[in-house]
């Protein structure tokens, strides 16, 4: 047996015998495992490749991502998945294991990045920042891929050790840098005088690095130079506040805000908020009071008791002298009049006058001292007086007074601010009464030509500057056509309620006049409040004055008007009965018309008229009386003749209905019969209250007779031939018919012719005789009145003579009847 | 080569070739004939195992080599259905190929002569003949048996000539 054949044998056999490698298809295989699953051989979860050809164990899986991370110190899961063919999911389960398992490991947005890497990167990053001395983090957070956040938590524990650097504000810097930065802020600050917003101060700064390193282009946040400065500032290396963060205040600028206030306080003794409000400070009246407790805080100034006590020296010296201050022209400029009156009721001087009711505060801010009102009051009344004694109108001529004095008291100013300078000396004399204080603000603007004018009022300031005397001279000339009309306004109310009360504008015109110096006083919107204010107060005292006045006055002219009517009740009884009594004796002349008429004329021209006049005359006093109208005298009724114009105008003057009867009465008076005059007589008589008297039987007979013998003896002491004539008539009519008759000359014949009958025939005679004989004389006389010639005058003469030796042969005609 | 599956064809192709042209009663040469059997049929059957193809195991039954026996298995439905194997190498050989019986499966398909030789295809005897003396008797198994088994197993198992053993056992029982 061949060797060889039996080794082949059993190498055959051998061949036979060794298990075939088995060879499984991937539908078995996967069922294979399926069933092996299913049975529960696997106590582990079979993963997938993401091919689907795989199976792999969860350890084998660890196995190789760990390997993966050590490799580089950073895995992304993505990568991982891609690199090891399983499907993310089953990665991402992993690594968290991995991650959890191994503290050196941290699984960020999807990377497992290792400790080690970090610790790589970040001397990376240390490296470069030694190169550049800055990096911003955000370019770092691009270059690794990662986010900003978390470079900075890697960053942070790093800092100091491997990155040797600082971190400020999405910076890294190193710290030569920031001790550059450091000193830039440093200088900034301390260079910083005024209050100043620090963000503009690091944009300038940031402007100024950019420039300085432009090619770097490094830019640095405004946080950084915050932090910077905030180190400062707790250091001690700058000092002032910060506020709200960002509002940083110096030391130094604080130190001159309180400087500047304390000296201007401790000068001036008072601080306006406005000046604070310039230094900065936003809340004066807090920062002030905390300051200065002692002050008084007033709307828009803080002021010092000092000033007070000033001001109530002032006052209490105003008070004194019986004067009036305006508390402005003591205080400062600055003090407007609320505060002012403030102050002033913080002054004790003002408190006791007031309630001793020594002073007034007037306007607010002016002390008048009850003195000076006095005076005032007393100058006032006293031309009141005079006005209402002058005018019969009381208020009509006031307003023309009132624009006659502003136009004397502004032009006087005008001149002697001309003659001011030279007259300095003077004025300052009359100032040195004055604080220093009202010099001050007074001292060239004095009135001297006033002061001379006004003796009394001491205190003379005027208040006129150049300015405003140029303004009083706009404003009075502005201001007459107005007092005027307000004036005529006040006139024709005290008409309607008849009542003179002084006006206001009345009462201030008159102050003006008293003291000039009140004008301008009432501050720049009114310059005539001061004045208003005062007049108000005045107006009550001077309108009780008046009333005083007015009463008196109405009593006495009341008593005037009884006596006039009185008088004139007794004048007219006599006169009209005269007239009835004349009247009667015209009844025998009816039958003659002609006569008629020139006796009715005769007797209403001797008689109604006069009694017109009178009646009309009275009766208008009256009405004045009754006005309260003062009437200086009795006017002489007998000698006043009015002519018809004068009476028609007095009649239409009277009131109402009385006029109307009046001018009746007038136009009776120039009419033709008697029994009309008659009835207008009654009228008036009757309206004006007045009683006509009748003429009864005795009363006539007593009159009579006493005419009788009044005409006897006119006859017989008569002289003038011419004159005779009538009164004989007169006489010789009443012999006859016992009635008393007034004939004018031109009725003389008729009424002879009327007598004829009834007079014995010689008697008659001698009557016609001498009456052609008057007659032609009057002719002669009238013509002789042209030209003197001789014979007319010698024809007068002889007439004359004539009639004279007829003269007492008449008289005893007319005697010898009588007395027989 | 047509007619033959393409897997067939390349294990054939790999299978290596003999040389010597010698008969059982050839003495020395047989010898070598028989050793040249034997490194083919190592060749073949480890090509069988790394594939996964491993389908029979055969040993000579006598010291000259002539006859030949052994088992031969087919899967089937993941049942796996083994026969017995067994043949004798003709005098003629290697002009005349073996003719491999199964025993075990004679009288139950046409496609066999009695005493159970299987009948091979048509193919198979020109094929032989062209290449005597390079086929032995890995490629006789390789290109007769092998298709024979894939072609007739699944139809006698699915008409149930040929059950398989777990179901005789059960069936035996029962």
């Amino acid at each position: 047996m061949d060797a060889e054949l039996l080794e082949l044998q059993r190498q055959f056999e051998s061949a036979q015998q060794a298990k075939s490698s088995v060879r499984l298809s991937e539908r078995n295989v996967v069922e294979l495992v399926h069933k092996l699953r299913q049975r529960g051989f696997l106590d582990f979860d079979l993963l997938h490749t993401v091919s689907g050809k795989e199976y792999i164990t969860p350890d084998q899986l660890r196995l190789e991502m760990e390997a993966e991370i050590k490799k580089s110190g950073r895995a992304s899961l993505i990568d991982l998945s891609d690199m090891i063919g399983v499907d993310l999911f089953h990665i991402e389960t992993q690594a968290q294991r991995i991650v959890s398992g191994d503290s050196g490991l941290m699984l960020i947005n999807g990377e497992i990045i290792s400790q080690v890497y970090w610790d790589s990167v970040a001397e990376e990053i240390n490296e470069k920042l030694q190169e550049c001395s800055q990096i911003s983090l955000a370019d770092l957070a691009a270059e690794l891929h990662i986010g900003s956040e978390l470079v900075v938590s890697v960053l942070e524990p790093r800092l100091g050790t491997i990155v040797k650097g600082r971190l400020e504000g999405g910076q890294l810097y190193t710290p030569a840098y920031v001790s550059r930065i450091g000193a830039m802020v440093r200088g900034a600050a301390r260079g910083i005088t005024v209050p100043t917003n620090l963000s503009t101060v690091w944009s300038s700064l940031q402007q100024l690095l950019q420039e300085m390193d432009s090619a770097s282009g490094v830019s640095v946040e405004g946080t950084f130079f915050q932090s910077l400065f905030n180190g400062l500032v707790k250091e001690g290396e700058i000092l002032g506040s910060l506020r709200a963060g960002v509002q940083w205040t110096p030391a130094v600028f604080a130190h001159a805000q309180r400087e500047s206030v304390d000296s201007f306080f401790s000068q001036n003794s008072f601080i306006s908020y406005d000046v604070l409000h310039k230094l900065a400070i936003p809340q004066p009246k807090q920062y002030l009071q905390s300051r200065y407790a002692e002050g008084i805080p007033l709307e828009g100034i803080f002021v010092h008791p000092s000033m007070v006590e000033m001001l109530d020296a002032a006052i209490e010296d105003a008070i004194e002298h019986g004067n009036w201050i305006d508390c402005l022209s003591v205080l400062p400029a600055y003090i407007g009049s609320s505060d002012a009156s403030k102050i002033l009721s913080l002054c004790p001087s003002i408190q006791k006058a007031i309630k001793s009711s020594k002073a007034v505060i007037l306007g607010e801010t002016c002390v008048f001292s009850n003195v000076c009102i006095k005076d005032m009051f007393d100058r006032m009344e006293k031309e009141m007086d005079a006005l209402i004694y002058k005018n019969p109108y009381a208020q009509g001529p006031s307003s023309e007074l009132s624009t006659a004095s502003e136009s004397k008291f502004s032009s006087p100013g005008q001149h002697s601010d001309q003659k001011e300078v030279g007259d300095d000396a003077s004025s300052r004399q009359v100032v040195e009464k004055g604080s220093k204080k009202k010099r001050g603000r007074n001292a060239g603007s004095m009135k001297p030509g006033v002061s001379e004018d006004d003796p009394d009022i001491q205190e003379n300031f005027a208040g006129k500057t150049k300015k405003n005397l140029r303004k009083s001279k706009g404003t009075g000339s502005s201001d007459v056509p107005d007092t005027k009309a307000s004036v005529k306004k006040g006139l024709d109310k005290g008409k309607d309620d008849s009542l003179n009360i002084p006006s206001e504008e009345w009462i201030m015109e008159r102050i003006l006049a008293i003291s000039p110096d009140l004008e301008d006083m009432g501050g720049l919107d009114d310059p005539h409040a001061l004045i208003r204010h005062l007049s108000v107060h005045l107006k009550p005292m001077l309108t009780s004055a008046w009333k005083k006045r007015r009463s008196a006055m109405l009593d006495e002219s009341t008593e005037k008007r009884r006596r006039l009517l009185d008088d004139l009740q007794k004048q007219l009884d006599e006169v009209v009965l005269d007239l009835q009594l004349y009247e009667k004796a015209l009844d025998h002349f009816d039958d003659d018309p002609s006569t008629s008429i020139i006796l009715h004329k005769h007797l209403l021209r001797t008689m109604a008229s006069p009694i017109t006049d009178k009646i009309l005359v009275t009766l208008d006093m009256d009405k004045k009386l009754k006005d309260g109208v003062e009437v200086e005298d009795h006017p002489n009724v007998e000698t006043t003749t009015l002519s018809f114009g004068d009476r028609i105008s007095l009649a239409k003057s009277l009131p109402g209905s009385l006029s109307a009867k009046a001018q009746a009465l007038v136009e009776a008076s120039e009419g033709k019969r008697v029994e009309s005059f008659m009835t207008a007589l009654r009228a008036i008589t009757e309206e004006s209250g007045l009683l006509l008297k009748k003429l009864d039987k005795k009363l006539e007979r007593a009159m009579l007779h006493s005419y009788r013998k009044d005409l006897i003896s006119q006859v017989s002491s008569e002289t003038d031939p011419v004159a005779l004539l009538p009164k004989v008539v007169a006489l010789l009519f009443m012999q006859v018919y016992n009635k008393a008759l007034q004939a004018p000359g031109r009725a003389i014949s008729a009424v002879l012719s009327h007598l004829k009958d009834k007079i014995p025939g010689s008697t008659f005679k001698v009557l016609m005789d001498y009456h052609s004989a008057t007659v032609t004389l009057l002719a002669l006389q009238a013509a002789a009145t042209e030209d003197e010639e001789d014979c007319t005058a010698d024809r007068i003469l002889s007439k004359k003579e004539l009639l004279e030796s007829m003269m007492p042969e008449l008289k005893g005609l007319v005697l010898n009847t009588t007395s027989s | 080569m047509e007619g033959w599956d393409p897997s067939t064809k390349s294990a054939l192709t790999q299978i290596p070739l003999l040389t010597t042209r010698a008969g059982p009663r050839d003495g020395g040469p047989w010898t070598q004939r028989l050793k040249e059997e034997y490194r083919a049929l190592i060749a073949y059957t480890s090509m069988n195992k790394s594939n996964d193809n491993d389908w029979f195991r055969i040993s000579a039954a006598n010291p000259e080599g002539t006859r030949w026996e052994g088992t031969c298995w087919y899967v089937h439905n993941l049942r796996r259905y083994e026969f017995q194997l067994q043949f004798d190498i003709p005098v003629t050989y290697p002009a005349t190929a073996p003719e491999i019986e199964l025993p075990q499966l004679d009288g139950k398909t046409h496609k066999m002569y009695r005493g159970g030789k299987i009948c091979l295809t048509v193919h198979f005897k020109p094929l032989w003949a062209k290449n005597c003396p390079r086929f032995g008797i890995a490629h006789a198994l390789c290109l007769g048996l092998a298709p024979w088994l894939a072609a007739e197993v699944p139809i006698l198992v699915d008409s149930g000539m040929v059950k398989h053993k777990d179901d005789e056992a059960t069936s035996a029982e029962s």
